[in-house]
C-alpha cells in the first residue's frame, strides 16, 4: 500500500507541476495572482473534448493546438488588462479581484455554449489497461500526463535558461523596475510569459478529463487552490521548484487518501501555510518574501 | 471635531435606514444580505483599508462565528446573545491563531489566509467531527429561528462595526494604524507599536466577521459547511470593499449598496446572463475604477467621510 | 419565551391576514411557480435538468391551454418565474424569498439536491409557503412541526439505500458475499446513505456481513487510483462506492484503467444518471456494477403524464443539442411538474395548506413516469418512488435484481 501510494502519488504529482506551471509563470513575472488559472485549464480540457468529439483527434495533437491558439489568444487579453491593472496603487490584490470577474467570465460563457453536463475523452485513447512501474499498476493516462508534464517543465526551464527572451524574462522576475531601467520591453517579455502560462494551463487541461475522470465548467476553483499549493511549496519563478512542489503535493494526497482518507483535502491547505510560514522563500527559493 | 459628526452622521443615517427598511420592502432576506455585506465589508475595511492586508479567506472567521453560534446553541443550550458571543470569540480565537500570517505579505497572505479558511472547513465538514459539528450533515437549529430577532441583531452589529470604523478614522490609534500601513519602518522609528497596532486590526475585523457569521446563523438557521464558509462572502466583501473605496466609511457602504444592488437587480431581471454580466461588471470596474468610488471625489480633493 | 412569542406573533398575523387571503372569485390570469437553480458552479449539473424538465412541463401545459385550476374549474394558463442561484446558498435564499415576498408565487418550488434546498425549508415555513422539493433529501427537511414541505421526486436519504442493503444480505447468505468494502464521499446525500448500510450490516452480523474498508474520501475528490488498490488490499467481496457524478465517473475509470475487478460494486449513479455515464465511462466499464435501478430503467405504468420512453423522446426533441444528459433528475424535474398539475386539478383552494392538503391526497393514488407517488402525511418526506437495485449487462442495459417483485434479472458475481 504504502509503495502504490507513494509511486501515484509522484506521477499524479508531475501532473499537478503542470497544472501550477503556468501559474508561476504569471505571478512570477507580472506579480498579479491569475485566479482564472483553473478556468483556463478547463477551456483546455473542453477544447480538447470537442477536437476529440468532432474530429477524433489525439490529445497530443489537441495541447499542440491549445498552445498555439493560447499563446496567441494570451498576448491580446494581456495588453487589455494587465498593463492598465498595473497602474493601479495596490496591482497585486486589485489583480485578484480583476481574475476573479474573469474566472466567472469564462465559466459562465462556457456554460451557456456547451451546458452543465460532465464530459470526457475515453481513457483508451492513450491506451488501455494499466502500466506497471515496480509492480504498482497506473492508469496508462496518468503515465501520459505526467509525461507531458515534463517535457513542458523541461522546455519552460530551457526557454528561461537558454533563450535570450527567457533571461530577460528572468531579470523581470527578480525586478520589474530594475529591467524597466536598464530598457527591457517589459510589456512584451510578459505579454509572452502571459501566454506561455495560460498555453500551459490549456495543456494541463487536454489531460484533465483524463486524470480527473471528467469536467463540467465549474472546475475552476478547485484546480487553482492545487495549482497554488504546488507553486508556493515549490519556488516562484523557478520550473524545478515546481515540480518539487508538484511531487511533495501528489505524495501527500496519496498517503493522505491511504491512511486519513477524509481529511485529504485539507493537506494542501495545511502545506501551503507551513511552507509560507516556516519557509516562505519556497523549498528551493532564496528568502524574498517577508514582509 | 466636525469630521467626527459628518462620519457619525452618515452611519446613523445607514443604521436607521437599515432598521426601518423591513416596514417598507418585504423581501427581509435581502435586506438581511444587505446588512450583512455592510458589516463585512466594513469589516473587512478595518484589516484591509487600514493595514493594507488582504484576508481573502475571510470567510473562515464568518465560517467560525457561524459554526460558533450553532455549537453553543446545540451543545450548550445557549440563547442566541450567548451563542452570538460565543460565534465571535471563536472568530477572535481563530484570527489569534492566524497572527503568525502578518509575517507574509501582499498576495502571500492573501492566499495563505484562504487556505487557512479553507482548512477550516475541512474540519468543521469532516464526518470523524459528526458528534460535534454535525459534520457534512448540516446544523438545523430551528429551536431559535427568529428572522425578526436576527435582523434586529444584523443591524445592532453594522451599527457597532460602522461606530468601530468612524472611532478607527478619527482616533489616534487609526491615524498610527495609517502610518504603518504607508511605511511600516518609520512608523516604528517613531515611536508606533506595528506589531501591537496591525495584531488589534485584525481582531477587530475577525469579531465583526464572527458576530455577522453567528447573526447569519440565526436568520438562516438550517445550513451546511459550504453555506458557512461559502468563498463567495469573501469574495464579496472584498469587491465591495474595494469599488467603494476602502480606509472610508463611505466606500464600502456605497459598494454594497450599488454592486449588490446591481447584483440582485440583475439575478432577477436576467437570470439567463447572470455571471456573465456580474463578472465583466468586476473586471471592467478594477479597470476603470482601480482606486474606488470614492477616488472620484478625493481625487479632487474633496473629503468623504 | 421568545420562541412562544413568535408563535404568538405569527398567530395574531394569520388572524388579520386571513380576510386578504381568502380567494377572490375572479380566476387569476396565471398561476406562478416559482423556481430558483443553478445555472452555474457545482451544483449545476443535477440542478439544470431538473429546471429545464419543469420548464418543458409548463411549456407542454401551456400549449394545451393551461393546467385546470379546480377551484375555478378552468384551465389557467402557467408562469415559470425561473431565477440563477450560481450555486450558491446565500443567493438561493434571497431568491426564495423574492420568489414569495415580491412575485408572490402561487407555487414555489426549491432548487436541486439538500445543500441548495436546505435554506429555502425555513424560509418557506416562516413564510407559511409550501415548498415543493424536488430532489432536497436531507432527513432534517422533514419535521413533524413543518406542514411547509414535501418531497416530490424521490425518497429521503435513509431510504434510497434499503434495498441494497437487503440486497447485500442476501447476498451474505446465498453468494457467500460477506466482505463488504464501504467508500462514501463526505455529503449529506452519500455520507447519509454509507451510515443506513453501515448500520443495516452491524445489524445483521448473524448474515456473515462484516465491514472491512469504511472511510470518507471528500466530494472533490477525482482521483481513485490509490483507493482503489487500498480498497483491494483489504479483499472485500463487495465494494459499495458512494458517490456524486464526477466522483462515480472517476471511479469507474479509475476502476478499468487499473485493471482490478470485484465481485459486487455497487455504485449510485450508473443508475441515477445511466446516460451521463455511458458517455464518460463506456459501457464495458459498467458492466456488472450494482446501481439504483431508476425510473428511467423500470418502466412504471403511470396513471398520469407521459411514460419514461415518451419523455426521453419529449426531452430529446426540446433539447437536442446534447448540452444537459437526460437522466433521473430530468425526470424529476418534469415529475414535479406533473405533482404540481395534479395538485391544481384537486386542490380546494390556492391556499398554502391547501394546497398541501391537495398533495397528500394525491397519495397512494397518483403514479407517474417516476413511480407510485407516496408521501408521509405527518413530515412530507416522500416514501414512494422507490429505488430498487438494478445490475448493468453489456451494452449498458440494466435489469432489476432486487427486490424479487420487481425484478427482471437475477444478480450476477464476479469472480474474486
Amino acid at each position: 500500500m504504502l509503495i502504490g501510494a507513494l509511486l501515484s502519488g509522484l506521477v499524479f504529482g508531475l501532473y499537478f507541476t503542470l497544472v501550477g506551471l503556468g501559474l508561476n509563470l504569471v505571478f512570477g513575472v507580472m506579480r498579479i495572482v491569475n485566479l482564472a488559472h483553473g478556468d483556463f485549464l478547463m477551456l483546455g480540457a473542453f477544447a480538447a473534448y470537442w477536437m476529440f468529439a468532432l474530429f477524433g483527434l489525439h490529445p497530443l495533437y489537441a495541447a499542440l493546438a491549445v498552445l498555439v491558439v493560447f499563446v496567441v489568444l494570451g498576448l491580446p487579453i494581456y495588453y487589455l488588462i494587465v498593463p492598465r491593472l498595473q497602474m493601479a496603487r495596490d496591482a497585486e490584490m486589485l489583480s485578484i479581484i480583476l481574475f476573479f470577474g474573469l474566472s466567472q467570465m469564462i465559466e459562465a460563457v462556457t456554460s451557456i455554449a456547451f451546458g452543465t453536463t460532465e464530459r470526457s475523452i475515453p481513457g483508451r485513447v492513450l491506451g488501455t489497461g494499466p502500466v506497471t512501474i515496480l509492480g504498482q499498476r497506473l492508469p496508462s493516462a496518468w503515465v501520459f500526463g505526467a509525461a507531458v508534464s515534463a517535457i513542458a517543465v523541461a522546455c519552460v526551464y530551457l526557454y528561461l535558461y537558454r533563450t535570450r527572451l527567457g533571461s530577460l524574462t528572468r531579470a523581470v522576475m527578480v525586478s520589474r523596475d530594475e529591467a524597466l531601467a536598464t530598457g527591457i520591453d517589459v510589456h512584451r517579455v510578459s505579454a509572452l510569459a502571459f501566454g506561455i502560462g495560460i498555453a500551459l494551463a490549456g495543456i494541463a487541461g487536454v489531460f484533465a478529463p483524463f486524470m480527473l475522470g471528467s469536467v463540467t465548467p465549474a472546475l475552476g476553483p478547485e484546480i487553482n487552490v492545487a495549482a497554488f499549493a504546488v507553486i508556493v511549496v515549490g519556488t516562484l519563478g523557478n520550473p524545478l521548484g515546481t515540480v518539487l512542489g508538484g511531487i511533495i503535493y501528489g505524495v501527500g494526497l496519496m498517503l493522505m487518501q491511504t491512511y486519513f482518507s477524509s481529511w485529504a483535502n485539507i493537506l494542501p491547505n495545511l502545506l501551503l501555510i507551513a511552507v509560507l510560514l516556516f519557509r516562505p522563500e519556497g523549498l528551493l527559493g532564496r528568502a524574498t518574501r517577508r514582509a | 471635531m466636525h469630521r467626527v459628526f459628518n462620519d457619525l452622521g452618515l452611519a446613523v443615517l445607514v443604521v436607521v435606514a437599515m432598521a426601518v427598511a423591513p416596514s417598507i420592502y418585504s423581501n427581509q432576506l435581502l435586506l438581511f444580505n444587505f446588512v450583512m455585506f455592510l458589516s463585512l465589508a466594513q469589516g473587512l475595511n478595518v484589516i484591509y483599508g487600514f493595514t493594507g492586508y488582504l484576508p481573502f479567506g475571510y470567510v473562515g472567521f464568518f465560517g467560525a462565528g457561524a459554526y460558533g453560534f450553532a455549537l453553543a446553541v446545540m451543545h450548550l443550550g445557549f440563547g442566541p446573545p450567548g451563542a452570538m458571543a460565543v460565534g465571535a470569540a471563536a472568530a477572535v480565537v481563530l484570527a489569534l491563531i492566524l497572527t503568525p500570517l502578518f509575517r507574509l505579505s501582499g498576495a502571500y497572505f492573501a492566499i495563505a489566509n484562504l487556505a487557512a479558511a479553507q482548512a477550516v472547513y475541512e474540519v468543521v465538514a469532516n464526518p470523524a467531527l459528526e458528534d460535534v459539528t454535525k459534520g457534512p450533515y448540516g446544523v438545523s437549529l430551528s429551536g431559535v429561528f427568529a428572522p425578526n430577532a436576527s435582523y434586529a441583531a444584523a443591524v445592532a452589529i453594522l451599527a457597532f462595526t460602522l461606530l468601530l470604523v468612524v472611532w478607527l478614522r478619527n482616533s489616534q490609534f487609526g491615524l498610527s494604524l495609517r502610518a504603518i500601513k504607508e511605511d511600516p519602518i518609520s512608523a516604528a522609528m517613531a515611536g508606533v507599536s506595528v506589531v501591537r497596532g496591525r495584531t488589534i486590526a485584525w481582531l477587530l475585523s475577525a469579531l465583526i466577521a464572527g458576530l455577522v457569521g453567528g447573526s447569519f446563523a440565526w436568520e438562516v438557521s438550517v445550513f451546511y459547511p459550504e453555506t458557512a464558509f461559502s468563498p463567495q462572502f469573501s469574495i464579496f466583501a472584498v469587491v465591495f470593499a474595494l469599488f467603494g473605496g476602502t480606509a472610508t466609511l463611505t466606500g464600502p457602504l456605497l459598494g454594497v449598496f450599488i454592486l449588490y444592488g446591481v447584483y440582485n437587480w440583475i439575478g432577477i431581471s436576467v437570470p439567463q446572463y447572470f455571471q456573465l454580466i456580474y463578472g465583466t461588471l468586476i473586471v471592467a470596474l478594477v479597470l476603470f475604477l482601480p482606486n474606488g468610488l470614492v477616488s472620484l471625489l478625493t481625487r479632487r480633493g474633496i473629503r468623504v467621510p | 419565551m421568545l420562541r412562544r412569542s413568535v408563535v404568538v406573533i405569527a398567530a395574531l398575523a394569520s388572524i388579520l391576514f386571513v380576510p386578504a387571503r381568502v380567494e377572490a372569485q375572479t380566476a387569476p390570469a396565471e398561476i406562478r411557480i416559482g423556481h430558483p437553480y443553478a445555472g452555474s458552479g457545482p451544483y449545476a449539473s443535477i440542478s439544470m435538468p431538473v429546471y429545464l424538465g419543469l420548464k418543458l412541463w409548463v411549456d407542454r401545459t401551456n400549449e394545451a391551454g393551461g393546467a385546470f385550476v379546480k377551484p375555478f374549474n378552468k384551465k389557467i394558463p402557467l408562469k415559470l418565474i425561473a431565477y440563477d442561484d450560481q450555486s450558491s446558498t446565500a443567493t438561493a435564499a434571497t431568491l426564495v424569498n423574492q420568489l414569495i415576498t415580491q412575485d408572490h408565487v402561487d407555487m414555489l418550488v426549491s432548487d436541486s439536491g439538500s445543500v441548495l434546498t436546505s435554506v429555502a425549508v425555513p424560509i418557506a415555513r416562516d413564510h407559511k409557503q409550501l415548498l415543493f422539493n424536488p430532489t432536497g433529501t436531507g432527513a432534517a427537511f422533514f419535521t413533524k412541526d413543518n406542514p411547509y414541505v414535501v418531497l416530490l421526486a424521490d425518497p429521503a436519504s435513509t431510504v434510497w439505500p434499503k434495498y441494497i442493503s437487503e440486497l447485500l444480505g442476501n447476498s451474505a447468505k446465498t453468494a457467500g458475499i460477506k466482505r463488504v468494502a464501504l467508500l462514501y464521499a463526505t455529503n449529506d446525500f452519500t455520507g447519509t446513505q454509507a451510515s443506513t448500510i453501515r448500520n443495516y450490516i452491524k445489524a445483521h452480523a448473524d448474515t456473515g456481513l462484516e465491514l472491512v474498508y469504511d472511510q470518507g474520501v471528500p466530494t472533490a475528490t477525482s482521483n481513485y487510483t490509490v483507493l482503489i488498490n487500498n480498497v483491494a488490499a483489504t479483499n472485500p467481496d463487495a465494494v459499495v462506492a458512494l458517490g456524486y457524478v464526477g466522483n462515480d465517473i472517476a471511479f469507474l475509470r479509475n476502476l478499468q484503467d487499473s485493471g482490478q475487478k470485484f465481485p459486487f460494486l455497487f455504485m449510485i449513479y450508473p443508475g441515477v444518471e445511466k446516460e451521463e455515464l455511458l458517455k464518460n465511462v463506456g459501457a464495458t466499464g459498467m458492466e456488472g456494477v450494482f446501481t439504483y435501478a431508476m425510473s428511467t430503467e423500470i418502466e412504471y405504468k403511470p396513471n398520469f403524464g407521459m411514460t419514461a420512453a415518451e419523455y426521453k423522446k419529449a426531452w430529446h426533441d426540446t433539447y437536442p443539442d446534447g448540452k444537459y444528459e437526460f437522466g433521473f433528475n430530468a425526470i424529476a424535474g418534469y415529475t414535479v411538474g406533473l405533482v404540481l398539475e395534479r395538485t391544481l386539478a384537486t386542490t380546494e383552494s390556492l391556499d398554502q395548506l391547501a394546497l398541501r392538503a391537495a398533495v397528500q391526497g394525491l397519495s397512494g393514488k397518483l403514479t407517474t413516469l417516476d413511480g407510485p407517488f407516496e408521501v408521509d402525511a405527518e413530515t412530507g418526506a416522500q416514501l414512494g418512488e422507490i429505488t430498487p437495485v438494478g445490475q448493468l449487462r453489456a451494452g449498458g442495459k440494466m435489469e432489476a435484481v432486487w427486490p424479487l417483485d420487481l425484478a427482471n434479472g437475477k444478480p450476477t458475481f464476479g469472480k474474486k
